[in-house]
């Protein structure tokens, strides 16, 4: 009776939601994240259901079982727009994102009220790595030192510390692909020195992420400026609304967010820059990291180059733009302050470009050459930047690392549009403004 | 002699233990709607609803943690906001322990929380939450030691180490304004020894939860309830030192005792929502370079006023 009673109560609450981001399953991660019954959580241990959003692709089977085997019971799956493994064909899928809340409050309340049994673990219960029975401690080397227990490395100081010279015993680890503050897709190997990151190496690349419609089609035909400006600084909110909630400023991403939902040409960035230079984001987050030299920030392009100082900009070869009299503007130091200041700006550059372009109907006159948020794109579009954090992150605090991940755009971009949604759910999950599908 | 020292204090704590935390819960719960998070279903019933889910899911096991250390560690900060929340007065008489070196052993709390969130973050054998642990050490003497000057701050007045006294000697005049910067010095201690909002640096969200990373069903469910419990004691804490504990015209003492700790509470919950989290180092350099120099200039003008 009393667990009864407990379990009715616990159906009530939230829904604690890890997700799972397979190719292009960040739309459902923002649609979910201003559902009032769900809560996104970074941690699978905290989660009640594990939510599988888009295609994992067959190279990230084996860490999408360790995560789902790392739930407490009881606990349940969901797969979205994504294809279960031959083993759990019963296990509930979803293709419309407006129903996903729905499914996942369901999964919940079934599994609190017992209507469904705890998803079954897919791993046998035993270390990744046999434990060799030799030495002192059976680590399999000689002494205390050396060896490779369950196949991980000790913890030795093998290197030089590269920031005060206190040298402390050196951790390596390989986080990812499933880990909430990384591109999603990305996985790295990483050796920390107390929180110093003392070498970084990408092991998988983050997913190709897939632009607005509208930037496939200012490849093939002129289009509205203001449309392609509008999809500009939404693909730019919803990397700040990313940011914002790693610096721990929950409302001001959901703010973030929600302008992003809702934005036309009537929109303003005024608010939400008042409310991070209020808040301190400038100032007391990690802001200094990741400074990019000339050649480094030419790589990724788009804003984090232009941050750095280099005026690149495809646009200003369009003639539309050049009648709007769009000319880029830079910041100098290239690190993550720079670049989150330059993306303010850009955004409210593109609204204000987008308004100006409403009114005097103009269109873009390059197709061959044009400027995507992510970056150039003329003959190939923008490509994997991924590897430059190997150079960029080492000497930096783990929090300053993950903020300057944060703040580069690093993932490729797919070649063709389109995907999966309709029209009117990519209304609902990137805010169109109504006019940007016609 | 066994009702009055030992049922009845052991009673009011567990009393203030369990509203206390779940006052923070709710409030928290109001301030994120007011500043526009999406909400759903009762805010009253949301604390209960997610301690009822913590307790259906089960304890989730790490490879080889250390488990008593990893198992105690929750308890033993619910403990220490135990003892935080026992030697607050509520009035001249209400009080749970009325210790003659209560600041003294308020101190002690604040330097084992430091211990015991290390050993959370420690015992897990896990990389996030150690992560966390090796974050909180280096922030925790930093912000002890301004505690310890701005408290002794408040003893020099009352010439006590006594929190009774301490509220006592506030009858003139509050402490909030006879040592202007020792309230806001000991808000952020406050926040340090919560770890919460700006200064969360051992359970952030940049290590998916830091120490508590790991923990699932009731041992989260502790430990959640102790990190509010432990603000709630904070705020009593503050309230007693700065604001005059239960002194206050009209009402009676324990109701203003409750006005003011909630004051204080809301003003950190909303430092919480507001403020970003702080970088490590700046943090640090922030604490030895401005706060510690400007506790020290509390104590300095605390200790003229107390000769003059």
């Amino acid at each position: 009776m009393a667990v009864s009673w407990l379990r009715k109560l616990a159906s009530r609450t939230q829904v604690p939601v890890f997700p799972v981001l397979g190719k292009q399953g960040d739309r459902a991660l923002r649609y979910l994240a201003l559902s009032p019954e769900i809560e996104l959580v970074d941690s699978p241990r905290h989660a009640s259901v594990l939510l599988i959003a888009g295609e994992v692709p067959a190279d990230r089977f084996e860490p999408l079982r360790r995560v789902h085997d790392q739930l407490p019971y009881p606990f349940t799956t969901l797969w979205f727009r994504s294809e279960p493994w031959p083993h759990l064909e019963n296990v509930p899928r979803v293709e419309k994102l407006d129903e996903l809340p729905g499914a996942l409050i369901t999964a919940h309340r079934e599994l609190m009220a017992g209507q469904r049994d705890s998803a079954p673990r897919i791993l046998t219960d035993k270390p990744p790595n046999p434990w060799k029975g030799e030495g002192d401690f059976g680590q399999g080397g000689e002494g205390m030192m050396g060896g490779v227990p369950y196949g991980r490395p000790m913890a030795m100081n093998m290197q030089d510390d590269i920031r005060d010279g206190l040298t402390l015993d050196s951790l390596t680890f390989r986080l990812g692909p499933f880990f909430s503050a990384f591109p999603p897709g990305m996985m790295a190997e990483i050796t920390l020195q107390g929180d110093l990151v003392q070498t970084w190496s990408t092991q998988l690349a983050p997913y190709p992420q897939s632009l607005d419609p509208v930037f496939f089609t200012a490849r093939e035909r002129p289009v509205p400026i203001a449309e392609l400006e509008l999809a500009r600084a939404r693909h730019h909110l919803h990397r700040l609304f990313q940011a914002l909630r790693l610096a721990g400023l929950e409302n001001a991403s959901l703010d973030a967010l929600r302008l992003a939902q809702n934005l036309s040409t009537s929109s303003t960035l005024g608010g939400l820059r008042r409310r991070l230079v209020r808040s301190g984001f400038f100032r007391l987050s990690s802001m200094e990291g990741g400074v990019l030299d000339p050649e480094q920030a030419r790589q990724i392009g788009g804003p984090a180059a232009r941050a750095a100082g280099l005026d690149d900009d495809l646009r200003l070869e369009d003639a539309g733009y050049r009648r709007l009299r769009f000319s880029p503007a830079c910041q100098t130091h290239g690190n993550t302050r720079a670049r989150w200041q330059q993306t303010l700006n850009e955004i409210d550059q593109s609204l204000h470009l987008a308004q100006q372009a409403e009114r005097d109907e103009v269109y873009t006159s390059e197709v061959d050459r044009i400027e995507t948020p992510r970056g150039p794109w003329s003959e190939q579009g923008p490509e994997d930047a991924s590897p430059l954090l190997d150079e960029v992150l080492p000497g930096l605090e783990w929090g300053e690392a993950l903020a300057t991940v944060a703040s580069l755009d690093v993932a490729a971009v797919v070649n063709e549009g389109g995907g999966t949604q309709t029209p009117d759910e990519l209304r609902v999950v990137q805010g169109g403004s109504g006019n940007v599908f016609k | 002699m066994f009702l009055n020292e030992l049922l009845l204090p052991v009673l009011m704590v567990t009393f203030m233990l369990t509203v206390g935390a779940y006052v923070v819960a709710v409030l928290d719960r109001l301030i994120a709607g007011a500043f526009g998070a999406p909400q759903a279903g009762s805010v009253w019933l949301a604390p209960m609803a997610r301690g009822a889910w913590l307790m259906t899911q089960h304890a989730n096991a790490t490879e080889a943690p250390d488990w008593q250390a990893w198992r105690l560690a929750p308890a033993l900060y619910l403990a220490l906001a135990a003892i935080g929340l026992a030697v607050v007065p509520w009035s001249e008489s209400l009080v749970a322990t009325d210790l003659v070196t209560s600041v003294v052993l308020w101190g002690s709390v604040e330097a084992l929380a430091t211990v015991v969130i290390f050993l959370h973050g420690w015992s897990a054998n896990a990389l996030l939450p150690l992560i966390g642990g090796y974050r909180y050490v280096a922030l925790g003497l930093s912000y002890i030691l301004i505690s310890m000057f701005v408290l002794i701050g408040v003893a020099l007045p009352a010439e006590s180490l006594q929190f009774t006294q301490v509220v006592a000697s506030q009858e003139a005049l509050w402490n909030v304004l006879r040592q202007p910067l020792g309230l806001p010095l000991f808000l952020i201690v406050g926040l340090g020894m919560t770890f919460w909002g700006p200064l969360n640096l051992a359970d952030s969200a940049d290590l998916a939860g830091g120490t508590a990373s790991e923990i699932s069903g009731p041992p989260r469910l502790v430990w959640d309830v102790a990190r509010a419990a432990m603000l709630v004691a904070f705020s009593g804490v503050a309230a007693s030192a700065f604001l005059g504990g239960w002194l206050g015209p009209w009402l009676p003492g324990p109701l203003w005792m409750a006005i003011k700790m909630l004051a204080v509470l809301l003003v950190l919950l909303l430092l919480g929502r507001l403020l970003p989290r702080i970088a490590p180092e700046r943090c640090v350099t922030l604490m030895w370079v401005v706060l510690l120099p400007l506790s020290f200039l509390d104590l300095v003008w605390a200790g003229i006023g107390a000769l003059l």
